[in-house]
Formats: structure tokens, sequence, C-alpha cells
């Protein structure tokens, strides 16, 4: 059975249809990447995953299944259970998603309590060896400090640490390196394939940057105006493709000693 | 393979720092040497707060040096005011990151694109509609934009504008922030092209900041790259990627996520963030992340020096390595 299935899911904001007939099938420890121009409903989809359209955004038609459980029939205390438990999530800027009066620590000893029954000094050593894990230096120190206090990479860290703190079988990332330079980006990157190698964790990475969508995907979406324009496992999309909109996109993509200007 | 007659704009030793609140200072540019030739493009690249935005800000008046001048034309301009400023102005123009936020929101597209030219008195207010078309017609946007608003059109429709408003004094120089950055790929692809027409055309210079290093390179006849305010490499563009010996340049590039690399690689990088440039270390500002960090390293900061024409590296390992 696939970890996540979607079956013709359609999503619409106040009646109007924002994304149409979507379906993927996802397997555990497998990685699809999702890219698209802005406004191509990437992101959409899978805060729909996690049951966290904005605003008045709902699914219309179509099922979404989790290991075998429909998601579309769940009630809060399920949700509950799910949610950073079972699937994480990583936003674009895990730092403004977080309570900015908040210490880092604090955010994460109660975020562990809500899943788990033990004591605060408990979930404190938890949550500092996590970030230990994700290589932050001085993890005692950004236990102590605001998500504010921190440079924009090492709350992207904190937030993949915190998500990744049960194991879960499924990490939904959004833009999580758009924000970030560039070799802060390759870290972070590499940091997430080693969670699917260690763990076996299934990754859907919705990104603009083809690059990254290439290198850490298994499978890719091509994504355009809320429809599928493609999808395939890697090399079909990346070399095979004949859909004139992938193949504009990859030749936008600018390549170290590839096509120059002047 | 640059004239040195063709040099335009000439900074020499240019250093800004801000004080801070507790007294500390803040070294955002330090002794930057770098020259713009006619018509080429100079890329500037390094991570967030490495102070390229800083540096292109004084090019344009919009903070001043701490120490140095900025020679165009064999004149040092960065004290300058007044009315020679304001004439000045018209010779060094400026495109910025965000399109949505850089325009007046009130304004008609073709108010917004003949501002400068009213401002200098090029035109009388009556002309305005056909310099409007005109301007428009140059970057490739349909006439009837002129009426529209800034909020009623795409990213890269406006960034298409802003080049059109920059370049509507017919200046000199353009200095360019990260002006594709928050656009897609596809749309990047298409100003960019725009960019390097425009240049040839009209022997526009131009200063261009970017935190991509594969994609400056495609269209920059000499980059920069900048670590803590101070300029590590300088070399031509097309050298990039097979002849930069900086580990800095080294490790951007093996940063680079490329839909034709080998997948099956280890992405190559540095560890850790850059430190803050409050206390940027004593001796080559990079050593605390260089891999081949020597002893030389923490005490003698490296100069800037010339291993080849046209390419400079501050660095003692890569410096010794080529002699």
């Amino acid at each position: 059975m696939a970890l996540l299935e979607m079956k013709n899911v359609d999503i619409s904001y106040e009646g109007q249809v924002i994304v149409k007939d979507f379906s993927l099938t996802i397997e555990e420890g497998e990685i699809c990447s999702i890219v698209g121009e802005s406004g191509s409903g990437k992101t959409t989809v899978i805060r729909s995953i996690m049951g966290l359209l904005s605003g008045q955004g709902q699914v219309t038609a179509g099922d979404i299944f989790y290991d075998g459980q429909n998601l579309l029939r769940f009630d809060r205390a399920h949700w509950k259970a799910l949610r950073g438990h079972d699937i994480s999530m990583i936003f674009q800027d895990s730092g403004a998603m977080m309570n900015q009066t908040k210490r880092v620590g604090k955010a994460f000893v109660e975020y562990i309590r809500t899943h788990e029954n033990i004591s605060k000094q408990e979930a404190w050593d938890k949550g500092k060896e996590m970030l230990e894990r994700m290589r932050l230096p001085d993890p005692e120190r950004v236990m102590r400090s605001y998500p504010f206090q921190l440079s924009g990479g090492m709350r992207q860290r904190v937030g993949i640490a915190m998500g990744m703190t049960y194991k879960p079988k499924l990490l939904l990332a959004d833009e999580p390196t758009s924000a970030l330079d560039v070799t802060t980006q390759a870290q972070i990157v590499r940091q997430m394939m080693e969670l699917r190698d260690e763990y076996g964790t299934s990754i859907i990475i919705v990104t603009h940057n083809l690059g990254v969508a290439a290198y850490m995907g298994d499978k890719i979406v091509v994504m355009k105006d809320g429809i599928v324009e493609e999808m395939g496992d890697r090399d079909a999309i990346l070399h095979k493709s004949e859909n004139p909109y992938t193949r504009m996109l990859l030749d936008a993509v600018p390549s170290i000693g590839g096509e120059r200007f002047v | 393979m640059f004239n040195e007659e063709e040099v335009i704009l000439e900074t020499k030793h240019v250093t800004k720092r801000f004080l801070e609140e507790d007294g500390r200072e803040l070294v955002a540019c330090n002794d930057v040497n770098l020259k713009f030739y006619k018509g080429k493009t100079l890329g500037l690249v390094g991570e967030s707060g490495c102070g390229k935005t800083s540096f292109m800000k004084m090019l344009v008046w919009m903070t001043r040096p701490t120490e140095g001048e900025i020679i165009f034309k064999g004149k040092d301009i960065s004290k300058i005011k007044g009315k020679e400023l304001h004439d000045m102005r018209q010779h060094i123009q400026m495109v910025f990151q965000d399109p949505a936020t850089s325009f007046n929101p009130k304004m008609k597209i073709k108010d917004i694109v003949c501002e400068p030219l009213l401002n200098y008195g090029k035109i009388k207010k009556s002309d305005v509609e056909k310099e409007a078309k005109r301007l428009l017609e140059m970057v490739e946007l349909p006439e009837d934009f002129a009426d529209r608003f800034p909020h009623s059109m795409s990213g890269g429709q406006r960034q298409r504008v802003a080049i059109a408003r920059a370049l509507a004094l017919e200046p000199e120089i353009i200095i360019m922030d990260e002006a594709t950055s928050a656009l897609d790929v596809s749309v990047q692809k298409t100003i960019i092209e725009l960019i390097t027409k425009l240049q040839r055309e009209k022997g526009i210079t131009i200063g261009f900041i970017c935190h991509d290093l594969g994609f400056i390179q495609s269209f920059s006849h000499q980059v920069a790259v900048m670590y803590l305010g101070n300029i590590v490499e300088v070399l031509p563009g097309e050298d990039i990627a097979t002849k930069s010996v900086h580990p800095y340049s080294k490790a951007l590039l093996g940063s680079i996520f490329d839909t034709n690399m080998d997948f099956s690689k280890k992405i190559e990088s540095i560890e850790g963030d850059p430190p803050s440039p409050l206390d940027v270390p004593e001796g080559c500002p990079f050593r605390d992340r260089c891999p081949d960090c020597g002893d030389d390293c923490g005490c003698v900061k490296p100069e800037l020096k010339e291993i080849e024409p046209g390419h400079l590296v501050a660095c003692h390992c890569a410096c010794n390595n080529e002699h």
C-alpha cells in the first residue's frame, strides 16, 4: 500500500477551483518534487495534505489517503495525533512560523509534551539532542534564544529538527531553502537527504528551484495554473520530456558552462 | 581583455563603516577596489550580509563611503552635493530587487517611466504619452500598458518598467540590485536577454548584484566575489567554472544545484554560517570556514593579488600554489 495517495483532488478557494484533478502516489522512502512558477498551486497541494489550507480553501472533490485512512474525514483528535508526529511540515521561513515571544526551547518542550507524556526536563533534553543532530552549533544557546535572534539557516534547521523529532513517515517541505543563501541551501538539502537515508522518511518538496528539485526528487511533478502539466521519474522529466512547458522551464535554468548571453 | 582606457568608474579603497548603538563598528565594505569598464557588466556575488548592496548603494549616493574615492570619468564623485549631484545622478541609475515596492502605486506606468525625463526637463508634459510609448516599446511591452497601474502587472512586466525608467535618461551606468531574484526562472531568462540586448545597443555599463553564481556568470564580463565586506576574487565571467581558485568561490560553485549535474554525487559545500560582520576574524576573513586554512591565515590578512591578467585573488594558499 502506498504511504500517501491523492486521487483526483480539486481544491477551491471561495467557490473557485484553484487546483484541478490532482493525483499523486508516494511510496515509503520516496522523494517527490513539485515544481512550477509562482501561482501554479504547488503550495496549495501540500497544504491540503496537512489540512492547513488558508482562509476559505477546501478540498471539493477527490480523496486523500494516508496509510489507508481518508484524511478528509479526520476530526480534531485524529489530526492532533497525526500532525507533527506522522506527518510534519517545514515552511519557507520556519522562524516566522514560530511564536516570536517564546524562546525556541519553550516552544520545543511544548511541542514534545503534546505528543508524549514526559517531564519538561526530559522534553528539553530531547529537543536539545534533535538540534545537535541537525548540527546546530551550541544547541543550549539556540534553545535559550528567541527565533528572531537566529540566522535564517539556523531557524530553518530548528524547524527541521522539530519536524523530525518523531521521525515522521512523511515530511512536507514548502520552499524550505528559497530564503537561504546558496551555501546554507546546500547544507539543508544534504540534511534532508540524510533523513531519508537514515529513517526512510518520504518527502514532498515544493520548490521553484529546478536544480534542487532535480537533485532531491525521485519523482518530479510539473504544475502550471493549478493543473499537473507533467509527472514522471526524474530521468523522464529531465531528459525525455516532450512537454513544451517542461522544456521551457528546464531551458531557463542558468547553468555553469551553459548558455552565455554576452 | 579589458582596455584600461575604457574604465568608466573606479572605486579606490572604498570603505563603509556603520556605528552600532553599543559603540561597536560594523565594517560593511572594507577597502574595495573595483573597475567598471564601458559597455561591460560587473557581477558582484556573495551571501546575504556580505556588503554587496552597501557597496552598490554608495555608487548611487544612497549612502556615502566612510573612506575612499569613487572616480567617475576621472572625477571623484563620492563627496559631491547640491546641483552638481543632481546633474550627476542622471548618469548612474538603479533597478531594485522588488518591482512591487519600487514604484508609487498611485502613479500610472506612463508617469512612472517619464518622471526622470520631466525631472531633468528633457521633455514637456505634453510629450509624456509619446515618450512612454517609446520607452515601453524599448523594453518590449505593449503600448497600452502606459495607462495601467503597477499592481495590475506581473512581476516580470513590472521589472521591465523599472528597466525602462532607469534607461529613460540614457545613463552610462545602471546598477541592478538582485533585479531578477524575485522572478521565476523563465521570466528571469527573458529579462536577462532584454538587458544584454539593450547593453549591446547602447553600450551601457552594468553593475549587477546577485547571489546566484550560476546565473551571474551567464551574462557578466567580470565577476567579483565578496565575503564579509572584502573582495576575495575578481575574474572574467567565462572563467568562473574553470579558473576560480579562492576556496570561497569554489564553495559557492560547489553549492550550485543544476539540472545537468551528477545526482549520485554528494553536494559539496562549506559548513556553518559566515561570522557576524561585527566581529570579523583577524587575518583572513574566511579562515573559520576555510578547508585549507594554514598558519599565515590567522595573523596576516591576504591582499588582493593579480595572478594572471584580469584575475585577482586574496588568499595565501591559492597565491602560493600559483607561484
